[in-house]
């Protein structure tokens, strides 16, 4: 049985520089998987790359492969990839549509819904506000006038209108007080209660270990370190290097 | 918005149909002289030039300067399409068609510019992939040349002398009957163009335009075909932008490379600009607008050269964004939503 999404050895660069010497990483139908590393170790590379979104902005893979349920992606549009493979991408700095109502944001993220019926993209409206009753209380409200931690929340609500079963977050605690930032994580919880995989990049460590299932270190574009939450956390390395204690 | 009933919610459209026809008749039973008319023509064609440019550098955020390409492309292939099929030329000899026919012909010589104006547009399209902002401008005005330089070697079509011909089959249609045709015509693309434009911009595919101008990123993960979309934007603004070409020729009654130059190209962006980025409302009126202002200032001739791009400078220091910004005349007023439905 092929894992749901397989990096295999990936090797990536912007330009001439190499950011990425050789990637491998799983995950598994329903689990929470984290990259942790430090500023610049190709983590927010690595969700780029997966989604295949073009250079010059996202680097070009010059080897290796990227597979969903074995099938590689390397050739896919990054339309395709949200439209078929149901994969998201929050991206880091949220990317909302500033001139757009809230509203009108969630409608955009069902574009890769044509074949959808209405009810159904209504069911999946009234989730996400259930999700963030904040975004409901401001749905007409311009998106770039809402505060950072509601704009976080319109870029996780927009990915769950695309209907994805893979989201993957790039640093969603940025920004974000402390309060905000734990009722962000449990909300992304219940989704992966609900049946959601979940590939998470973030700076905060500590944070990310507690949540995820399994976590892989990276450090400027290899992985040095791999296993369950708990071993990371226990591990002296990661300890010192990370979680600073 | 379920307000008011049918007739209200379309008075609007109403209202803007009858004065259409209003103009038809006081053209048909002479109450305003030829020289009024013509005007109010080519504020049509502007309306239809300014609302397929908005398209592309309001809407969807890019920067193309070299719209009046597109222009003469679809006032080129729209006349020489007429005139072989239904006027005396050089190169088919006599006509195809009985002159009758040119109530049929013409309008299909326009829309056959507009396609291939359309076509054209891909030049733009094609690098537009890869590049924005400045540099695909710099594409732009290169296509704008390209254009120009290759109908001027092109010594079938007159080279630089320019085209004509398409008088005649102008007049065949004032022989059929002595309605104002070419009034009619405009009019009928002034409003076609402006229907098309708002149903793609308000349409959910539309949205993806406005979705590449904000935020290209953004817009791949939320699985807009960005490639493709800006294929069709471009491809739709410069057929439209063709299809105002192929009036403007007719109505002028002939063509010559230099008159679609880099000018005429700033014109259009002029329009744009005035009337705010992205509002369609606004660029129908700052064409009115700028169309009367060009014939107020004529006495002025080449002295109205520096006056305009000297109001250019005024508007961008006291109203960067143009008459109406980037909100609709539903939007500055809210009443208006009764009489017409805008999405």
């Amino acid at each position: 049985m092929n894992p749901l999404l397989e990096i295999d050895n990936l090797r990536v660069k912007y330009g001439n520089i190499e950011a990425l010497h050789g990637v491998s990483f799983t995950v598994e139908d329903g689990e929470i998987v984290t990259l942790i590393g430090a500023n610049g170790a190709g983590k927010s590379t690595t969700l780029m790359s997966i989604a295949r979104l073009p250079p010059p902005e996202a680097p070009k893979v010059i080897s290796g492969d990227i597979r969903h349920k074995g099938v590689s992606l390397l050739n896919m549009a990054p339309d395709k990839v949200v439209a078929n493979l149901h994969m998201a991408l929050v991206p880091e700095g949220r990317h909302i549509f500033g001139n757009l109502t809230v509203e009108e944001n969630l409608k955009l993220a069902t574009y890769a819904r044509k074949g959808d019926s209405v009810p159904d993209i209504q069911r999946d409206y009234d989730q996400v506000y259930a999700l963030f009753p904040r975004l409901a209380e401001r749905r007409r409200q311009q998106s770039e006038s809402l505060s950072g931690g509601e704009q976080q929340m319109l870029a996780v609500g927009r990915a769950l209108m695309s209907k994805c079963s893979i989201i993957m977050l790039d640093e969603p605690s940025m920004g974000l007080a402390p309060a905000l930032m734990y009722d962000m994580f449990r909300t992304l919880k219940q989704l992966n209660e609900e049946g959601m995989t979940i590939l998470l990049v973030e700076q905060n460590a500590n944070l990310a270990l507690k949540f995820a299932h399994r976590g892989y270190v990276l450090d400027t574009g290899e992985i040095v370190a791999q296993g369950t939450s708990q071993e990371l956390m226990a591990d002296p390395e990661v300890k010192k290097a990370y979680l600073g204690a | 918005m379920e307000t008011g009933n049918k007739l209200q919610r379309n008075a609007f459209a109403l209202a803007v149909i009858s004065g259409c026809v209003l103009i038809i008749l006081l053209a048909q039973f002479k109450v305003i002289n030829l020289y009024i008319q013509s005007v109010i023509m080519f504020m049509g064609i502007n309306i239809m030039i300014s609302t397929s440019l908005n398209l592309v550098n309001g809407n969807m955020g890019e920067f193309s300067c070299g719209h009046a390409a597109f222009l003469c492309v679809g006032a080129y292939v729209s006349s020489i399409t007429s005139v072989l099929i239904m006027a005396p030329n050089d190169i088919t000899g006599a006509p195809f068609l009985p002159p009758e026919l040119a109530v049929l012909v013409f309008p299909i010589s326009v829309f056959v510019g507009g396609v291939v104006a359309a076509l054209a547009g891909i030049l733009v399209a094609l690098p537009s992939f890869k590049t924005r902002g400045d540099y695909l401008a710099i594409i732009t005005i290169a296509v704008n040349y390209m254009v120009i330089s290759g109908i001027e070697n092109l010594s079938v079509v007159g080279g630089p002398r320019g085209f004509m011909g398409m008088k005649k089959v102008v007049k065949s249609m004032y022989e059929l009957a002595d309605i104002p045709w070419m009034m009619i015509f405009v009019a009928l693309g002034t409003i076609f163009c402006v229907l098309i434009i708002r149903r793609y911009v308000s349409s959910t595919y539309g949205k993806g335009v406005n979705a590449i101008c904000q935020d290209e990123i953004a817009a791949e993960i939320m699985s807009v075909n960005t490639n493709k979309v800006k294929l069709v934007t471009f491809m739709l603004s410069s057929g439209l932008c063709g299809m105002a070409g192929g009036l403007f020729a007719h109505v002028v009654g002939y063509v010559n490379p230099q008159s679609f130059n880099i000018l005429k190209s700033t014109e259009a962006m002029v329009m744009v600009y005035l009337g705010g980025m992205g509002s369609l409302s606004g660029a129908v009126i700052s064409a009115v607008f700028f169309t009367f202002l060009l014939e107020l200032l004529r006495p002025l001739q080449i002295l109205k050269w520096v006056i305009i791009p000297f109001t250019l400078v005024l508007l961008m220091q006291f109203r960067p964004e143009g008459i109406m910004g980037n909100k609709e005349l539903t939007d500055v007023f809210p009443k208006l939503r009764k009489y017409c439905r805008f999405k």
